[in-house]
């Protein structure tokens, strides 16, 4: 978000406290969102919970095109509509409510680095796995992101969003890499992440912040989702601190959650 | 168009050199009945030949029919009717420039002393005409629809038309757009009055392009088969949207009777977003993609003499869509209705009645999409209002109603200083209007009597002076003073001037 921007959002969000019918939007559940977007709507999820906010889920078809940055989840809050982790954790902060507050700056530092790492990361190579993976692709990809739309639209969807995701990947240099190299990285960023987990419950003393929060949301992910071949999940697991750590944050901010 | 003048009285020789007898200078037949004048008309004359010189491209079989008719005149003066019939015929076709008629004596073998030649020289058009027009104004709404059979100016200037709605400077900060338009037409394709049409369209906020193919019925103009492919942008700032539709149609129009019907298939891929990131909530929730697929049909009765100020006649038009039976995912029955009425009172003024009505039923249950819904308001139906602005509106968004109705009486006059016919003057018209309408949404679950009961509650409506301006056969400008009434909360008025541009008014 632009500097602008961002002053426009905190200035309208502090006026009002958090009201009881915030909403977040995602594609529908069952049948239609992918690793990624459950990913991302995931650590929102757990990050409002942490900060102790209401939030309702609802899934909507085109929840993807009614975001007002085209990703995945926003919440509509008030008349306020806010897309992505980052600048919904700057609302909510607007709005007095923050995880963050009890660090120094040097560990902000660090926070904001492990979360850059996360999404360049771990982010970056859900999207490799679901898009430039044409097995992936063919079989889970392609089929759940077009299944709301008839013949032939949802072949043009789906190809176009292919399409796209992989000129991403090739920009950003991803492109050449194979499927192995991408599950090294993952087992790299894991490793990052469990060595700066160590024992500890969470990543920064015994709060939890939006980092954990965004750790969360993605091995979570990865770990409960079905793919076509379960080498990523496999890779995650060998980290026994990142398991519990999972587990963790699963009892104590969703164990109300019937699945 | 079709007053012709006699080059002169004397008597038309029957025998002798050869005689070229121009049909736009010949008057039909009038009442002077001189002795030489009465030998004419009485004298049988036989046609014997019929042929068309100047073809190019153009297949001799298809214009066959077109030309048949003359030969069953019985006279000089039929034969003179006749053959300027078969011009007029073989001017709609759209495919000659100019048609002239040269009637002379059979010359040859099997001449008759009383056979005629009847030779039709045609100038065909050019393979290709292109045109490029830039339509620079206060666009702050526009959206470009493509229907091909209204291409062609009937000023004989080869502009490409397309239907324009134009917003002028009403809103807060009117900016200056510009389009440029470049349109190609390939008339007569293939020899037998196929036409095929690309128009490409670019602005400073929107690209749109279309292709369009219309074939007539060899012998039948007046049925044809026309397919169209088109994508086609469009911003609506009433309800702060963007639409952007990826279409094909095949179309297929006939006459039964004195009515005209068409029946359309149209597959349209819609792409919906917000136009603002202040775009309420309610255009939030329909942003995203569809495809719609539905078959349409449409009945039209038209007996006026122009369609821009008619001075007598009416107009009927019913059409109905139904979407979902063949695909897609927009599931609707739709009807609109279109009703005018003329008449010329004294001293030239023309007294106009029209009413417009439609009900969108969603089929299923899923609810209506803010792009098919109807919208009312403007200076093209319920002047006084702004754009579009009224009727279900969420945080000043306007999204449109499911039922309406729109009434209007019009007066036409002349100017009041009477510049005098056939001057710049004339193509100006003073009205005083009146217009009523409204538009809501119904809820299913009631009865017809209910959303008559709730369609006939808060009316508005408007009335004012103003003039009006017409342009060629297509469109027409106005200048209003209007007062409107009735007007409830969320409604946009623009009470005092209001200018507007367009085709179709109420």
């Amino acid at each position: 978000m632009s500097l602008a921007a961002e002053a426009f959002v905190s200035q309208m969000a502090a006026a009002e406290p958090w009201p009881e019918n915030a909403t977040l939007y995602q594609p529908l559940k069952e049948d239609q969102i992918l690793l990624s977007d459950c990913a991302s709507s995931l650590a929102v999820q757990a990050y409002l919970r942490m900060c102790g906010l209401p939030v309702q889920v609802v899934c909507r078809a085109n929840a993807e095109y009614m975001s007002p940055s085209g990703k995945i989840p926003f919440i509509h809050v008030g008349n306020q509509v806010v897309s992505e982790l980052g600048p919904i954790v700057q609302f909510t902060k607007a709005k007095g409510h923050s995880l963050s507050d009890g660090l120094d700056d040097v560990q902000r530092a660090e926070m904001k680095a492990y979360m850059e790492l996360v999404n360049n990361m771990l982010l970056t190579a859900e999207l490799y796995i679901q898009w430039c993976d044409e097995a992936t692709a063919a079989e889970i990809s392609r089929p759940r992101y077009s299944s709301p739309y008839s013949w032939p639209l949802s072949r043009i969807l789906s190809y176009q969003k292919q399409w796209e995701v992989r000129r991403k990947i090739n920009a950003i240099g991803w492109g050449g890499k194979t499927l192995e190299q991408v599950y090294e990285d993952v087992s790299q960023c894991c490793q990052a992440l469990s060595q700066r987990l160590g024992t500890q419950p969470y990543f920064f003393n015994k709060q939890p912040t939006e980092l954990d929060a965004l750790v969360f949301g993605h091995l979570f992910t990865i770990l409960t989702t079905r793919l076509t071949n379960s080498e990523l999940a496999e890779r995650i697991k060998s980290y026994s601190n990142l398991l519990s750590f999972c587990r963790r944050i699963e009892q104590t901010y969703f164990e109300d959650k019937s699945s | 168009m079709g007053t012709v003048h006699a080059r002169s009285l004397d008597p038309l020789p029957m025998h002798g050199p050869e005689l070229g007898v121009h049909a736009d200078d010949m008057e039909a037949p009038e009442t002077e009945h001189g002795p030489k004048q009465e030998v004419l008309e009485n004298k049988d004359v036989v046609v014997q030949r019929v042929h068309i010189d100047g073809l190019g491209r153009t297949k001799e079989d298809f214009l066959t029919c077109e030309i048949a008719e003359v030969f069953r005149a019985g006279n000089l003066i039929d034969v003179m009717r006749r053959s300027h019939d078969a011009r007029q015929k073989l001017l709609r076709l759209g495919i000659f420039r100019k048609v002239e008629v040269v009637i002379d004596t059979s010359r040859g073998e099997h001449a008759l002393p009383n056979g005629l030649d009847v030779t039709f020289e045609v100038t065909e058009l050019r393979r290709v005409t292109g045109s490029y027009n830039t339509m620079v104004g206060n666009n702050e709404g526009s959206m470009v629809r493509f229907e091909p059979q209204i291409w062609t100016c009937h000023c004989g200037i080869s502009v490409s038309i397309m239907i324009l709605l134009l917003r002028t400077g009403e809103g807060p900060d009117p900016h200056v757009l510009s389009l440029q338009v470049l349109g190609l037409k390939l008339p007569n394709v293939f020899g037998r009055a196929e036409k095929l049409t690309f128009q490409f369209s670019y602005g400073t906020k929107e690209t749109s392009y279309g292709l369009s193919f219309f074939k007539p019925q060899p012998g039948r103009f007046e049925r044809n088969v026309s397919v169209s492919l088109y994508k086609v942008t469009g911003q609506f700032p009433w309800s702060s949207l963007r639409e952007t539709d990826r279409g094909v149609s095949a179309e297929l129009s006939f006459p039964v009777w004195t009515t005209r019907h068409t029946v359309k298939w149209e597959g349209v891929w819609r792409e919906l977003g917000c136009l603002a990131r202040t775009a309420s909530f309610a255009v939030r929730q329909e942003s995203g993609h569809s495809l719609k697929s539905s078959l349409s049909h449409a009945m039209v009765v038209d007996t006026r003499n122009s369609s821009i100020l008619p001075r007598r006649g009416g107009l009927l038009k019913i059409h109905q869509e139904l979407a979902g039976y063949t695909g897609g995912d927009a599931s609707f029955l739709k009807e609109d209705f279109e009703l005018q009425l003329n008449k010329t009172l004294f001293w030239d003024s023309v007294l106009s009645a029209s009413l417009w009505g439609g009900l969108l039923l969603p089929i299923g249950d899923k609810p209506t999409n803010i792009a098919d819904r109807f919208y009312l308001g403007g200076p093209t139906s319920i002047r006084g209002f702004s754009m579009y602005s009224m009727g279900p509106q969420s945080e000043g968004d306007f999204l449109g109603g499911e039922a309406y109705w729109a009434g209007g009486l019009h007066l036409y006059t002349p100017l009041p200083f009477r510049p005098g016919r056939a001057s710049f003057g004339d193509l100006f018209r003073t009205h005083f209007f009146l217009n009523a309408g409204n538009l809501c949404n119904l809820s299913y679950g009631e009865g017809p009597q209910a959303h008559l009961k709730k369609l006939a509650e808060c009316i508005r409506w408007s009335y004012g002076l103003g003039l009006v301006l017409r342009l060629g056969n297509i469109a027409r400008l106005e200048l209003n003073y209007c007062i409107p009434m009735g007007v409830q909360s969320g409604d946009r008025i623009c009470d005092g001037v209001q200018f507007g541009a367009g085709i179709r008014f109420l």
